[in-house]
């Protein structure tokens, strides 16, 4: 019988089934403790995470000699790993992975902050030995692929790669992107998050897969998967995700910790209803954070560490890709405005939708905008629409409409309005323009932001709207 | 003292494994499937697989030492009772539908959190053996900080 070795028991490690950790302190007496997590570190060792002062962890400082009992979730084998207390680590890659890990888990249930990872304790694996009492199951063993369906074939690649190449925007890359890891390589439920205005939050400008799309929804820089993903700006995958939560949940009815509040969301973050495995990638230019990268699926095990490797590659594409495309688009910008006066294009006053020959009467009814200045806040018919730059330029947009009966606008001149105080250099503006108008389309189809040229769109509102600005 | 209230919890059909160690200080454990307290909220029943109980009775017979922790996998919430070994026996035929019970209950735990009946099905749970203790300690295991605290 061939030897069974720590990297076979891959599946053991993802945290979808419990583990069992039985330890004895030096005057004889044994401890068995619940473990979230027992994470691979090489061929001869694991780490298990070290968050409280446990009698396990004293019981380890007494007595090096530890058992765990882990179980395969494809073969559903019991396996006991005798083990030896060899370090606790407080930094570097192997924390980092398990802090990360834990960190995501806690602000995916809107507990960030009250779990801490204090060490990750590296045990040399001294034996490993399946156990009578869970023996595989004969149905799984044989329905268990030798190794993983490949995803990331040249193929898929190159499809993706064809889909990319076909955006002449923004807005149609990053659909492309989505578009092409949902039909390419198969994860049908996909996000992608851009830096917003506002330091240290992201928001969301394309998803696929999700009945509510959630364009706008923002989160922090720590917030979720595609928070902890772009403060660690390092790849994050969770299987066994309701595993996670529940601990996570009854280590918070045990803290009642005060200070704790639920992240900030104004728009709701789309989401599985029952989510099990995620799979986030930092999109990274030179370090730079272009953007995240999140998938989602309701299968416990549906992304392995290759899938991770190869997504985490793949983002170096896409983020350049994504990077190229705003550049892009502010280069054409400028060259279009250099042939059009800015003072021409900023007084173009085209006639409203109301006005406009050959076009059909405004529809019956009126919308009431309300813009909060000091939030920079934007609320339509008593419902949130945006907020930050979006909403101010919205808010631009539709005075302008009203004062001047303009409906033509140029990226460049919103670029020179001092009072959108956009920064001089990456301004994102595409990117905001895109959000604004998928909020639109979303929530507000009567009031359309089309593009008609490069740097230069229309606004169309379709129905009689009340402005009323608010400190 | 195991009160009633919390006598019943540890019948319900939960995650049940008990520790022990032998004579160099080295664990050993196992996965039970039922455990009964008896009235007098001192004793103890836990119900270990035969196949498993081979490996842990030369430490208690040895040492006496063991621990038990049981846990609802729905809410994690989670005892751990330490005893002294006091006999061991065949789970007689007429126990086995309380351990069939216990089991399914444990079963059905596990698929509300996502864990399918067929990764369980294979779970031995018969023949098995009753490993008796005497309950010296009960703590409370449900995880946070206040993890550890003494219940009796």
């Amino acid at each position: 019988m061939t030897a069974v070795t720590l990297e076979s028991l891959a599946p053991c490690f993802q945290g979808l089934y419990p583990a069992q950790l039985f330890t004895c302190s030096s005057d004889g007496v044994p401890n068995v403790a619940f473990l979230s997590h027992v994470e691979y570190v090489d061929g001869t060792h694991v780490a298990l995470s070290f968050q409280f002062f446990s009698k396990s962890r004293s019981n380890i400082e007494e007595n090096p000699r530890a058992l765990v009992v882990l179980m395969d979730p494809e073969t559903h084998q019991g396996w006991h790993l005798r083990l030896k207390y060899v370090r606790s680590e407080t930094d570097g890659p192997l924390f980092d992975r398990m802090s990360l890990r834990i960190e995501t888990i806690a602000s995916y249930c809107g507990l960030k902050g009250i779990f801490r990872l204090r060490a990750a304790d590296v045990y040399e694996v001294l034996s490993i030995a399946p156990t009578p009492e869970i023996p595989a199951s004969a149905h799984a063993v044989s329905r268990r692929p030798a190794t993983c369906d490949p995803v990331f074939t040249m193929q898929a690649m190159q499809d993706l790669s064809a889909r990319i190449q076909k955006a002449d925007t923004l807005e149609a890359l990053v659909d492309a992107i989505l578009e092409g890891i949902d039909v390419s390589f198969g994860f049908g439920h996909s996000m992608i998050l851009l830096p917003s205005d506002e330091e240290g939050v992201l928001v969301v400008v394309a998803t696929r897969g999700y009945p509510e799309n959630g364009v706008g929804a923002e989160v922090r820089f720590g917030e979720g998967i595609g928070g902890a993903v772009a403060e660690a700006r390092q790849p994050v995958r969770v299987s066994g995700l309701m595993r996670g939560v529940l601990y996570a949940f009854a280590m918070h009815r045990e803290s009642l910790q005060p200070g704790v509040t639920p992240p900030r969301l104004r728009i709701p973050l789309p989401s599985l209803e029952a989510p099990e495995s995620l799979l986030g990638v930092p999109l990274l230019v030179r370090g730079e954070l272009v953007g995240v990268l999140c998938l989602e699926s309701d299968v416990p095990y549906r992304f392995h560490e290759e899938d991770k490797t190869s997504l985490e590659l793949l983002g170096s594409y896409l983020a350049i890709a994504i990077q190229n495309m705003q550049w892009r688009e502010r280069q054409a910008d400028a060259a279009v405005d250099a042939a059009t006066p800015v003072e021409a294009a900023a007084g173009a006053t085209t006639p409203g939708p109301a006005t406009r020959a050959g076009e059909p009467a405004p529809l019956a009814g009126r919308h009431e905008v309300l813009y909060y200045q000091t939030d920079e806040c934007l609320f339509v018919d008593g419902e949130y629409l945006i907020r930050g730059l979006p909403a101010k330029i919205l808010w631009k947009l539709l005075c302008a409409s009203r004062d001047a009966g303009r409906s033509e606008f140029t990226n460049r001149e919103l670029r020179l309005d001092k009072s959108l105080n956009l920064p001089a250099w990456k301004d994102n503006l595409e990117s905001r323009l895109l959000l604004l108008r998928r909020r639109l389309e979303q929530k507000c189809p009567t009031i359309r932001i089309t593009p008609r040229a490069r740097g230069r769109f229309a606004l169309d509102v379709c129905r009689e709207v009340a402005l009323t600005a608010l400190p | 003292m195991i009160e009633r209230s919390l006598a019943a919890f540890f019948q319900e059909g939960l995650s049940i494994h008990i520790g022990t160690r032998n004579e160099r200080l080295e664990p050993n454990g196992a996965k039970a499937i039922a455990a009964i307290v008896d009235d007098d909220g001192v004793h103890m029943d836990v119900y270990v697989p035969k196949v498993a109980a081979a490996r842990l009775l030369p430490d208690l017979e040895a040492n006496g030492q063991a621990a038990v922790v049981l846990c609802r996998p729905t809410d994690d919430r989670a005892c751990q009772v330490k005893g002294v070994f006091a006999g061991v026996r065949p789970a007689r035929a007429s126990e086995r539908a309380e351990v069939v019970r216990q089991s399914t209950q444990y079963r059905d735990y596990l698929e509300r959190i996502g864990i399918p009946r067929e990764a369980t099905g294979s779970l031995v749970i018969w023949p098995a053996l009753v490993v008796r203790l005497k309950t010296t300690a009960v703590f409370d295991q449900t995880p946070g900080p206040k993890a550890g605290r003494q219940m009796s």
